[in-house]
C-alpha cells in the first residue's frame, strides 16, 4: 500500500480535480474575485506618473501638517524626554506658529467642539490650549462617605479603581469580580501610559478631583507606577534615580493620597509586580519603596504589595505560577503586563483585603 | 512601525522614492525592497529578522529540492517534508510552545505524574503566522509544479515585501513573483484607487474600530458582570464591526501601499456581513486565508472525497486548525469548531436540498434578509469566543444574556447604534459607487487632489484618538 501524497494535486486521476471543483462550489465564490492583474469592470480611474503621486502626497501631507501643527506640537511636548522629542519640537514649533497666525488651528478647535472632545485625556492629541484640567468641584459641598460594611444590591459598596495599563489589567478583573457579588458598584478609570511623573501628559490629581464627587467611592483601589520610571522634564530635567527625583515623586504620592482620602474613602494602593527586565524591576522596587514610606502618614491608606503575588515566593519574575494546583500564565510575553489569569489572582487578593482588612461583608 | 503613524509615513516616503528611482534596475530594486522590508520588520524587534531570514532559507532549499520531483521524486518529497517541518517547527515553537507546555503539564499533574514539560514563554514574533503560511504555499506550489522555484532574491522579496509582511493578505507565489520579476510602469500608478484604499483603511482603523472598541467592546468583555444583557448584545455586534474595520482596514492600507509601488495584491474582504450563510461568509472574510486552508489543508486531507463522515471530519479539522492558527488559546479552537459545525450543517442541508431537486440555497428577498440576519448573529456568537480572553470569560459574557436584564445600559448611545448600523449597511453599497468616486478624484488637478487629501487626513486625526492601538491581527 502506498502512502498517498497529500500535496500531489496533479490531475492524474481526475479525482482531485473533481474534489477541487466541488469544494470551489461550496467555499469559493460563484464569481471568484478577479485575479490581481485584471482590472475591475467599468472605466478605469486615470493613472498617474509616480512623480505626480509624490508631489500630490507631499503637498497633502504639508497641508495636514500645517493645519494640525498645534496638536502635533502638543503631542511632542508630552512625549518622553529625549532626542526625538527635542527634534519634533524644533520642527513643529515654527509650523504651529504659522498655523496659529493664520488662524488655521481653529479648524481643529471647531471640530473638537463639535464632537465635544475637551478635558483631561491622556496625551490629549489636542492642541496645547486643549489641555484643560477639569476644575475641582467646590461649589456643592459633598458629604464625606462612610464605609458600607454590609452592602446590599440596593445599597451597594461603591468601589473606584484607578490605574495605568497594569492598573487596567487588575481593574478589569476586579470590577468583574466585585460586580459578580451583586452588592458592589465598581468603576474603573484606567488610562494607559500614564502615571504621576508627567501631569502634562495626563493629570491624575485633576482626574481624581472629578472622580470623587462623580462616583463618591467608599473604597479606592490605585495601581499606578509602571510608567513613572522616567525623568521629570525641566528645565532642568530631574533624572530618575536621584534623591531629587525621589523627593518630588514622594510629594506627588502624598498629594494624591491626601486627595483620595479627603472624602473619607479607604484607599488600597497596589504596588507594582516584578518585571522581566531587571532594570525596570529595580525601578519598580524604588517606586514601591517611596509609596510604602508615604503610607503611614495617611490614615485610611493601605499598601498591598503584588511583588510575591505575581512573582515567585522569593520575589523573582515568573511568567507562570501554580494556582490551586494549576499552572497559570500570569504575565504577558512583553514581561511587563498582567494576563487575565494573573489579574484574576491579584484581584482575589484585593477582594480579600476588602473583606478581611476593611471588614466588608461581600456576601450580600 | 504601525501603518497609521508619522514614523511609517516617513519610512514609506523613502521607500516610494527609492522604489521608483530603482525601478529601471531590477536587481537594485529587489535589494532595496529587501533592505527596506527588513528594516521595517526590525522596528519591532531586530532579533526576529533572523527568523524571517531562516524562513526564507528553509523555503528556498525546500523548493530547490521539491522542484526535482520529476527526476528524483523521493528526495523531492523528503525535501518538501523537511522544509514543512522546519517552517511549522518555527511557528510551533514561537506560537504554541507555552500553550502546549501548560496544558500538558496540567494534564500530567492531574494524573499524578508531576510537571514534566519545562515551561517557556517565547515572545511571539509579529507576522510569523503570515510569512510561514506564504513560505509553505511557495514550497508546496513548487512541489506541485504550479510555479517554478524562484531565484533566492525574488523569493526574499516575495516573503518580506513590507506591505503584506505583518498581517497579509496571504499572497501566493503565482500572484506576486511575476510582478517582482517584471518592471512596473512608472507612468501608470493607480493613484486614486490606492489613495482611496489607504484613506478608507486608516479611517476604518483609526476612527471606527478605535471608537467601537473603547465605547462598548472593551468595557463589556473585560468586566461582563458589570454590564447588562443589551450591552452584551451590542458588544458582540460592536466587536463584529471592530474586527472588520480593524482587519479589513489593515489590508486596505496594505493593498493601497502596494498599488503605489506598482504591485497588485488580491482582495481579502468582500462585504462579509452581507453573507447569507457561513460558506458565503468564508468566501468574503479573510479570503486569502480561506483559499490557503482549502488548498493546503482541506484538499490534502481528502476534501470532499469519501463518505459524509470523512467530509465532516475534513471540514471540522480544517476549521479547527484555522481557528488555532489565530492563536494559542482554547477560545480560538472553539471559534473554529463553531464555524466548522455551522459549515457541516450547511453542507449537509444543501446536499439534502439538491437531492430533492431544490436549489442549494433558498432564494427570495425575505428569505435572503432572514438568512443574512441569522448568519450575522451566528458569526457574532463566534466572535464572542474569538475576543474572549478565556473560555470562562466567554461564558461569563454569554451568561449575562440570561442574567443581565433589568439593569441600565448606559453604554448604548445613539452614536454607537448609528456607527454599528452604518458600518453594516455600508457593506451593501455597490462597489461601483466607490469606483465612481475614484474616477472623479483621478481627473482633478493636482492642487485640488492635495487639498482634498490634506483635509481627509485632518478629519481622520481629529476624529481618532491619540495614538493608535496595534491591529488585532498583528498578534496572530
Amino acid at each position: 500500500m502506498s502512502w498517498e501524497d497529500p500535496f500531489d494535486d496533479r490531475p492524474r486521476s481526475g479525482v482531485l480535480e473533481a474534489v477541487r471543483r466541488r469544494w470551489d462550489r461550496i467555499v469559493t465564490p460563484a464569481k471568484p474575485p478577479p485575479p490581481p492583474e485584471l482590472p475591475p469592470p467599468g472605466p478605469e480611474p486615470r493613472r498617474a506618473g509616480w512623480t505626480r503621486v509624490l508631489g500630490v502626497s507631499l503637498a497633502a501631507f504639508a497641508i495636514w501638517l500645517v493645519l494640525d501643527a498645534p496638536t502635533l506640537q502638543h503631542n511632542a511636548q508630552v512625549s518622553p524626554v529625549g532626542a526625538r522629542r527635542t527634534v519634533a519640537l524644533d520642527l513643529l514649533g515654527p509650523l504651529a506658529e504659522v498655523s496659529r497666525g493664520l488662524g488655521l488651528s481653529h479648524v481643529v478647535s471647531i471640530a473638537d467642539g463639535i464632537i465635544e472632545r475637551h478635558g483631561n485625556r491622556p496625551g490629549n492629541g489636542l492642541g496645547t490650549a486643549r489641555v484643560t484640567v477639569k476644575p475641582r468641584v467646590t461649589t456643592t459641598p459633598v458629604p464625606k462617605v462612610v464605609l458600607n460594611r454590609h452592602p446590599t444590591a440596593t445599597n451597594p459598596l461603591r468601589v473606584l479603581v484607578l490605574g495605568d495599563s497594569l492598573g487596567i489589567d487588575l481593574g478589569d478583573a476586579l470590577v468583574d469580580d466585585l460586580s459578580a457579588t451583586g452588592v458592589v458598584q465598581a468603576t474603573l478609570d484606567g488610562q494607559v501610559s500614564t502615571g504621576l511623573t508627567r501631569p502634562d501628559y495626563f493629570n491624575w490629581p485633576a482626574e481624581l478631583a472629578v472622580d470623587l464627587p462623580r462616583y463618591t467611592p467608599q473604597v479606592i483601589v490605585i495601581m499606578i507606577g509602571a510608567n513613572d520610571a522616567q525623568d521629570f522634564p525641566g528645565p532642568p530635567d530631574v533624572l530618575f534615580g536621584t534623591p531629587a527625583w525621589d523627593a518630588i515623586y514622594r510629594g506627588r504620592v502624598d498629594a494624591f493620597m491626601t486627595e483620595a482620602t479627603s472624602r473619607g474613602a479607604q484607599v488600597i494602593w497596589v504596588g507594582m509586580p516584578p518585571m522581566q527586565d531587571p532594570t525596570l524591576s529595580a525601578a519598580m522596587q524604588r517606586i514601591d519603596g517611596i509609596v510604602r514610606q508615604a503610607v503611614p502618614n495617611h490614615r485610611g491608606v493601605e499598601f498591598l504589595s503584588s511583588w510575591t503575588v505575581l512573582g515567585t515566593p522569593t520575589g523573582q519574575y515568573s511568567p507562570y505560577l501554580v494556582v490551586a494546583g494549576q499552572e497559570v500564565n500570569v504575565r504577558e510575553p512583553d514581561g511587563t503586563h498582567i494576563t487575565p489569569g494573573g489579574a484574576q489572582v491579584l484581584s482575589s487578593v484585593v477582594e480579600q483585603v476588602i473583606r478581611a482588612h476593611l471588614g466588608v461583608d461581600l456576601n450580600g | 512601525m504601525l501603518f497609521p503613524t508619522i514614523d511609517f509615513a516617513i519610512f514609506f516616503a523613502v521607500a516610494f522614492v527609492a522604489s521608483w528611482l530603482l525601478n529601471p534596475y531590477p536587481t537594485y530594486w529587489k535589494l532595496a525592497i529587501i533592505a527596506l522590508s527588513y528594516f521595517f520588520y526590525s522596528w519591532w524587534d531586530w532579533r526576529f529578522v533572523f527568523l524571517l531570514l531562516a524562513a526564507t532559507v528553509i523555503a528556498h532549499f525546500g523548493a530547490l529540492g521539491a522542484s526535482r520531483r520529476g527526476s528524483a521524486p523521493k528526495s523531492a518529497k523528503a525535501s518538501l517534508v523537511l522544509s514543512l517541518a522546519g517552517l511549522l517547527g518555527l511557528l510551533g515553537y514561537f506560537k504554541y510552545a507555552g500553550f502546549f507546555a501548560v496544558n500538558v503539564d496540567n494534564v500530567l499533574h492531574a494524573m499524578g505524574a508531576g510537571r514534566l514539560v519545562p515551561l517557556v514563554q517565547p515572545t511571539l514574533p509579529v507576522a510569523i503566522s503570515f510569512f510561514t503560511f506564504m513560505a509553505i504555499s511557495y514550497v508546496v506550489d513548487v512541489y506541485r509544479g504550479r510555479i517554478d522555484n524562484a531565484r533566492p532574491i525574488d523569493l526574499a522579496v516575495y516573503l518580506c515585501f513590507f506591505p503584506h509582511l505583518i498581517a497579509g493578505p496571504i499572497v501566493r507565489g503565482e500572484e506576486l513573483l511575476p510582478q517582482i520579476r517584471h518592471r512596473r510602469d512608472p507612468g501608470e500608478v493607480d493613484f486614486s484607487r490606492a489613495i482611496w484604499m489607504i484613506m478608507a483603511g486608516v479611517f476604518k482603523k483609526v476612527v471606527i474600530s478605535s471608537y467601537v472598541s473603547t465605547a462598548i467592546v472593551q468595557p463589556v468583555f473585560s468586566a461582563p458582570h458589570a454590564h447588562s444583557a443589551p450591552e452584551v448584545i451590542f458588544a458582540a455586534w460592536g466587536y463584529a464591526v471592530q474586527i472588520y474595520c480593524d482587519f479589513s482596514g489593515y489590508t486596505d492600507i496594505a493593498i493601497g501601499l502596494a498599488l503605489l509601488l506598482g504591485i497588485r495584491f488580491p482582495v481579502n474582504f468582500d462585504s462579509p456581513y452581507t453573507a447569507r450563510n457561513l460558506q458565503d461568509f468564508w468566501r468574503r472574510w479573510h479570503m486569502t486565508l480561506s483559499r490557503w486552508l482549502r488548498d493546503y489543508v482541506y484538499i490534502p486531507l481528502g476534501g470532499n472525497r469519501g463518505s459524509d463522515a470523512l467530509v465532516v471530519r475534513n471540514i471540522m479539522l480544517t476549521m479547527v486548525l484555522g481557528g488555532l492558527w489565530h492563536g494559542a488559546n482554547w477560545t480560538f479552537v472553539i471559534w473554529g469548531a463553531l464555524h466548522g459545525s455551522g459549515q457541516v450543517v450547511g453542507h449537509l442541508r444543501r446536499k439534502a436540498r439538491v437531492a430533492r431537486a431544490l436549489p442549494a440555497v433558498a432564494d427570495g428577498t425575505l428569505r435572503s434578509t432572514w438568512q443574512r440576519f441569522w448568519t450575522f448573529q451566528f458569526v457574532c456568537l463566534g466572535w464572542v469566543f474569538f475576543n474572549a480572553s478565556s473560555f470562562s470569560n466567554a461564558t461569563a459574557v454569554l451568561g449575562r444574556l440570561f442574567t443581565g436584564w433589568g439593569t441600565g445600559s448606559p453604554l448604548i448611545t445613539p452614536l454607537l447604534v448609528l456607527t454599528i448600523i452604518g458600518v453594516i449597511e455600508a457593506q451593501f453599497i455597490p462597489a461601483g459607487a466607490f469606483e465612481r468616486v475614484q474616477r472623479v478624484f483621478s481627473v482633478q488637478r493636482a492642487d485640488v487632489q492635495a487639498g482634498l487629501l490634506g483635509l481627509v487626513l485632518l478629519a481622520i486625526t481629529t476624529l481618532g484618538p491619540t495614538g493608535v492601538a496595534p491591529f488585532i491581527y498583528y498578534r496572530f
